[in-house]
């Protein structure tokens, strides 16, 4: 177990520096003087010496590397071309709306889809199983920016239902989450069909086990055959996929942060992408990544405390 | 006399809707099972034995249709009862003990929960629940229950997993336990283990109980009474005794006298029933098995045959009564009935003198355990099993050795390392002369017509999308058979394991379990090798398929001067087929020598215990609990220090424990492993 979680460490560690190494390099990668693309043409060669000097762009590139890399570590990511603040208080005051929205997202949908996908497998081709399916599939075909347009227009501008825009007034929470259920209802619709359908397959296939089957012949109520057992081993495959999946919703939550307007990490790349504040960009896309690695090493912790077979092979 | 009925099975029929039409599964079945006895259900794959046991519990595939018929269970007929009294019913008053132990038990719970769910009925505290799965694990042979109790069952071996799964359905002293082929995924030892446990739970707890099976010698062992299944009828029924001593219905007769362990003298060629089982969509309007049946007349399979009575039991044949009655029926226990093939060729005596075809010697095969830093970490110094350790062993031109041992022994790994799919760590192999251990696989290439495998799973091996024509002679393509005409090749083949010329045209999955072996007979066959390697040629087989395909393989070795090199843990079997055995225990080989002399004076106690350990079709022969064995195989990575079967030997001291006894031969052709080897006959009789 120890072993397992110093090598998924390591690899972590591996992945990020990647990241770190394609971040750096597709600074250098751009053609033309950084400085200059930072600052625009129409900065000051002072400005533009001072800026190389701050950045280390005098030193050879290898260097320039290490550098990064090192203020990296100590949570150094640089700052802000044009208010000078740190990248990383500037993604600190914003990676909260972010977190929000995902989990809020992944949240719904977890909480909708996985009692769909278990009644729909209990009593397959039943009308709820049909129904079930004929929306799952029609919910993971739309793409979840086309459903924050149409939600915007639908139920703020035509309906008046909800805000439309931001993130809420800050310290009144009630606000704050009104202007959640827009982004997080456009960002999980997909994922309530993908995960009904997930867990659907997985407890046909558990359902038809021996060791279901055994359960039945104890005489153990069908609620607990169903949800203590079966849903018990197929919920495994769903976490994984689930883990992963939060790699799609980041950049599903991009686009509803633009759309909706709300200040998190996607809508601030967004922006510093279009204003080349590349500190901010590196910074923030570095922020996610570390996100998804994160999550999808939770999720194979969960999995493993779960699953004895897995939890012994450790 | 009149005995208290505890279950009645009356006029059951049951069809299963398939694509096919309705598959009329069961027809007609009617028995009671007595009260405090063990009823046995025999017959081939596909009897409907399951069938039977499944529809008491209601708990069919949905595609099941009971047409008629009544299963009443003291006052109430099972068949109508709603689906809340039934659960009332399940586990509580008529349990199972399922067939698989790895797969019906959920692997994601620990055995104190899954115990605990089962007496969710109860009003007892968790602690109580608790105290009582643990009582019971105890009494079913779990060494020390309080902690493995948390146990996963991944986290136990193939016989204590069984035994669990038996304390799981004892746990609340049901009146009825079902047993669905209970043993057949363990060991001989292990086999003989559980039978002996079910009937002490018998006799404990006065729990009747109803096992399905089509291994003969469980049967005998274990039951009381026994109905006998064929193609979803009851043909016989009666008294164990009656049963095995005295059978009256032709099927019966045959399904003992194919059973290779009841037949004496040692013979190369075993009988079979010629034939398959029905098709159960369109069943004959008159006997079932008057296709196959060696006395059938004209009318078997026009008029139905009458239900014969005698004492309790039952049988259904023309010949007992009626018009086409014969009084010359049955004949005596020692006349056969059933086809005995003997043609062919008379066996090839193996020349004793000849140089050996295959030769081992000292071969080791190591396979890591964990990764190096996970071996660093956790103070493992020697992360590495062996799993085959320093054997030797010879194959002579036409000879039959078997190897014989239990799950984990180490065979299929010898037998792969042999053929050079698997590297050697130690040791040579040589083949014809020429050493052939750890070549490469292009210079191994040619070798690879002169030796070939045949696998265990013959359907599993068989891709299921090629034609048997492409699978016979896909040998030949891979090697190169340039210029010879594939059709002609597969028809040869074909015939050469006597499979219709039209079944080319087939597919894996339109095959009977017998047919696929023999497309796997053809398949090694296909480049003339000397040498076969055969990894559980029948395991999972009848009887008389198991019999066909035996028969085949003696004639073509007859024919052809083939070596095999038999992989198995059937030792009835091995007693008329093999030339020579060999013993593995924990990668090791215990004994070899002569199939005849091992068997009549094994002196290894673990080939004893094998020997000993396979129950004898005959009620008369049980044995008592003592004579089995005790304990398990224990994992390669704990293997002891000194004699591997120390732990589980009767005759084990102290000089056991110290090293790896050396191979010493009591004759130039008979080898054992043991300090103190059992010598003569009476050594048997007196330890026993
Ligand atoms: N769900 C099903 N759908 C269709 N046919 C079925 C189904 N289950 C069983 N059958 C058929 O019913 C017959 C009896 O099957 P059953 O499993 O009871 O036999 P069995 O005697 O237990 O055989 P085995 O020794 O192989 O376990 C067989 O012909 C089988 O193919
Ligand atoms: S009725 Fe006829 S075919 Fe059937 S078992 Fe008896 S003799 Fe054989
Ligand atoms: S060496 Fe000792 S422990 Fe091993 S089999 Fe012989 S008597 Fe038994
Ligand atoms: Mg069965």
């Amino acid at each position: 177990m120890f072993t397992y979680l110093l090598k998924r460490l390591g690899l972590a560690a591996l992945v990020v520096v990647a990241v770190l190494l394609l971040l750096f390099s597709m600074l250098h990668m751009i053609p033309g003087n950084p400085a200059i693309l930072a600052l625009g043409t129409r900065a000051s060669p002072e400005a533009i010496a001072e800026y190389s000097a701050r950045m280390h762009l005098d030193k050879p590139v290898l260097t320039q590397f290490v550098y990064f890399l090192g203020n990296a570590v100590q949570g150094d990511l640089g700052q802000d071309v044009f208010s000078n603040r740190a990248v990383t208080s500037v993604i600190g005051e914003r990676i909260g709306f972010s977190l929000a929205l995902i989990c809020t997202g992944m949240g719904w949908a977890v909480l909708l889809g996985v009692p769909l996908g278990c009644l729909a497998a209990v009593r397959p081709g039943s009308w709820l199983d049909r129904v079930t399916g004929v929306f799952s599939v029609g919910m993971i075909a739309v793409p979840s920016f086309l459903v924050s347009i149409w939600a915007l227009l639908f139920f703020s501008l035509e309906l008046h239902w909800l805000p439309a825009i931001g993130a809420g007034e800050p310290g009144d929470l009630a606000d704050q989450l009104s202007h959640l259920v827009l982004p997080a209802f456009a960002i999980g619709l997909g994922w309530v069909g993908y995960l009904a359908r997930m867990v659907r397959a997985s407890m046909l296939e558990v359902m038809g086990e021996p060791y279901i089957r055994s359960a039945r012949a104890y005489g153990l109520q069908p609620r607990r055959v169903v949800l203590g057992y079966a849903l018990r081993v197929a919920i495994l495959p769903t976490i994984t996929l689930i883990g992963m999946g939060f790699g799609g919703l980041i950049s599903s939550a991009v686009f509803a942060e633009i759309i909706f307007s709300r200040p998190g990490v996607g809508k601030m790349i967004f922006d510093a992408v279009s204003d080349r504040n590349f500190p901010i960009v590196q910074g923030g896309v570095l922020v996610a990544t570390g996100f998804y690695i994160l999550v999808v090493l939770l999720s194979d912790l969960l999995i493993a405390w779960l699953d004895p077979r897995v939890r012994s092979s450790l | 006399m009149t005995k208290d009925i505890l279950l009645n099975i009356e006029g059951l029929s049951l069809d299963f809707r398939t694509n096919r039409g309705r598959v009329k599964a069961l027809r007609d079945i009617s028995f009671p099972v007595q009260k405090g006895r063990i009823l046995g259900i025999v017959g081939e794959s596909g009897s409907g034995k399951s069938t039977v046991l499944w529809s008491i519990l209601g708990l069919l595939a949905g595609n099941a249709e009971v047409t008629a018929g009544r299963v009443d269970y003291g006052a109430r007929d099972l068949l109508t009862l709603d689906a809340q009294a039934l659960r009332a019913i399940r586990g509580e008053e008529i349990s199972v003990v399922f067939q698989d132990p790895m797969t019906s038990q959920i692997p994601v719970l620990p055995y104190a929960r899954q115990m605990s769910d089962i007496l969710y009925r109860r009003s007892m505290s968790e602690a109580d629940k608790r105290k009582a799965a643990i009582d019971m694990l105890r009494r079913v042979g779990i060494p020390d229950p309080d902690s493995r109790i948390d146990a996963y069952p991944h986290q136990f071996s193939g016989g204590m997993r069984q035994r669990a799964g038996i304390a799981m359905s004892m746990l609340t002293g049901p009146n009825l336990l079902l047993a669905d082929e209970p043993t057949t995924a363990l060991d001989v030892t292990m086999e003989a283990q559980m039978i002996g446990l079910m009937r002490g739970l018998r006799d404990d707890f006065d729990t009747t109980i109803v096992v399905v099976s089509h291994n003969l010698g469980l049967i005998a062992e274990m039951c009381d009474d026994v109905v006998v299944m064929y193609a979803g009828e009851v043909v016989e029924t009666g008294e164990v005794h009656e049963i095995f001593h005295n059978a009256r219905h032709p099927y019966t007769r045959a399904l003992l006298e194919c059973d290779p362990a009841r037949i004496a003298e040692v013979s190369r060629k075993l009988p079979v029933i010629p034939g398959d089982i029905p098709d159960l969509t369109r069943p004959l309007p008159g006997c079932i098995f008057a296709d196959r049946c060696q006395k059938a007349m004209p009318d078997c399979a026009k008029v139905a045959p009458p239900m014969v009575a005698r004492g309790g039991g039952m049988a259904r044949c023309h010949l007992l009564e009626g018009p086409l009655a014969d009084a010359s029926w049955p004949p005596p226990a020692d006349v056969v009935t059933v086809g005995r093939d003997l043609g062919g060729l008379a066996p090839v005596k193996a020349r004793s003198d000849a140089p050996p075809l295959l030769e081992v010697h000292d071969l080791n095969v190591r396979f890591r355990t964990m990764g190096p830093l996970k071996a660093r970490l956790n103070g493992v110094s020697d992360p590495f099993v062996d799993a085959v350790l320093d054997v030797s062993l010879d194959v002579k031109p036409g000879e039959t050795l078997a190897l014989v041992g239990e799950s984990g022994s180490g065979k299929t790994t010898l037998g792969r390392t042999i053929l050079n799919l698997q590297g050697a760590s130690g040791g040579t192999v040589r083949f014809d002369g020429r050493d052939i251990a750890g070549m490469a696989e292009g210079q191994f290439k040619p070798l690879r017509r002169d030796m070939t495998m045949m696998f265990q799973d013959p359907v599993g091996s068989l891709s299921p999308r090629k034609s048997v024509r492409a699978l016979i002679t896909e040998p030949l393509v891979i090697h190169g058979a340039q210029g010879r005409d594939l059709d002609t090749e597969a028809e040869r083949l074909a015939d050469m394991v006597r499979l219709p010329r039209s079944f080319l045209s087939r597919y894996p999955h339109e095959l009977s379990g017998g047919q696929a072996r023999r497309v796997g007979v053809a398949r090694a066959l296909a480049l003339n090798p000397r040498l076969i390697v055969a990894d559980e040629p029948t395991a999972g087989l009848d009887v008389s398929v198991q019999g066909e395909i035996l028969n085949l393989m003696a004639d073509l070795q007859a024919e052809h001067g083939l070596s095999y090199l038999i992989i198995t843990h059937n030792l009835p079997v091995v007693r008329h087929i093999a030339d020579r055995i060999a013993i593995m225990y924990l990668g090791r080989i215990v004994e070899d020598g002569p199939a005849a002399k091992v068997f009549a004076r094994p002196a290894h106690p673990y080939t004893r215990a094998l020997v000993e350990g396979v129950p004898q079709p005959d009620p008369d022969r049980r044995r008592p609990p003592t004579a089995v064995i005790e304990g398990e195989v224990p994992s390669l990575l704990r293997r002891p220090k000194g004699c591997d079967f120390a732990a589980r030997c009767p005759l084990a001291q102290d000089a056991c424990h110290a090293a790896k006894p050396r191979h010493t031969h009591i004759a130039p052709d008979h080898r054992h492993a043991c300090l103190f080897p059992l010598r003569t006959p009476s050594d048997l009789t007196e330890t026993a």
